[in-house]
């Protein structure tokens, strides 16, 4: 099992969202955050606000999935966040050793 | 070193901290998250209002220890966080590659043991 993280522009999550409903993605949690990349101090427009800040807004998208349909995942997360300008964000994954529904108890792929 | 990553709902955060305390493990990051699994669109109440949307409050809960530990930490938060009912959450475990800061540094100095 994989955890693929993907940091992205905000106004891109109902693309990505509807992009990775569509491989089977069946859930997946969402955060609002900062961050800056090679561009640091490169100023953004953001919902018609010029930011001139290091930090930018982004969104962290993560989805615990199991290995193959996790390559999907990533490929489906670029195809979708990207719009080819400079902060289009980064996706990377993780091995994820365990996963536990908290309602039920389930372990493994039964718990995705 | 071994990273669990729990998402649950807001207000069973006290109860994982205090499971969490109760086994030795004091420090974690939170996080204020958003997300839906399975029942998405399925109501939900949180503080009282009904939430139609598709993103689901939830609370992210971050703790590294080391590996003997992940199982009785996993344990622990799901023995905390479950309610039964849809929209619990969910644990897992990531092996870290390294990890480095107060915790590990004093356990690094004591041959292994948690601080």
């Amino acid at each position: 099992m994989k955890l693929v993280t993907a940091i992205i522009k905000p106004f891109v999550l109902e693309d990505v969202k509807g992009a990775l409903e569509q491989i089977g993605v069946l859930g997946m949690t969402v955060s609002e955050v900062q961050g800056y990349g090679r561009q640091k101090g490169h100023t953004e427009v953001y919902r018609g606000a010029e930011y001139s800040v290091d930090f930018v807004p982004k969104v962290r998208v993560e989805v615990v999935a199991d290995d193959a349909l996790a390559e999907k995942v990533v490929d489906a997360v670029i195809e979708s966040a990207r719009t080819g300008k400079i902060g289009d964000g980064k996706v990377w994954t993780t091995p994820v050793e365990s996963v536990v529904r908290v309602r039920t108890g389930e372990r493994g792929a039964d718990a995705i | 070193m071994q990273l669990v990553t729990a998402v649950v709902k807001p207000f069973a955060l006290d109860e994982v901290r205090a499971a969490l305390a109760a086994l030795g493990v004091e420090s974690t990051t939170v996080a204020e998250v958003a997300g839906f699994g399975r029942q998405r669109g399925h109501t939900e109440v949180y503080r009282g209002a009904d939430y139609r949307l598709d993103y689901v409050p939830k609370v992210r809960v971050e703790v590294v220890v080391e590996d003997a530990m992940a199982e009785p930490v996993v344990d622990a938060v799901v023995r905390a966080a479950r309610t039964g009912r849809i929209g619990d959450g969910k644990v897992w475990v990531s092996r870290l590659a390294w990890a480095h800061g107060p915790d590990t540094v004093a356990s690094e100095d004591v041959g292994g043991g948690r601080r």
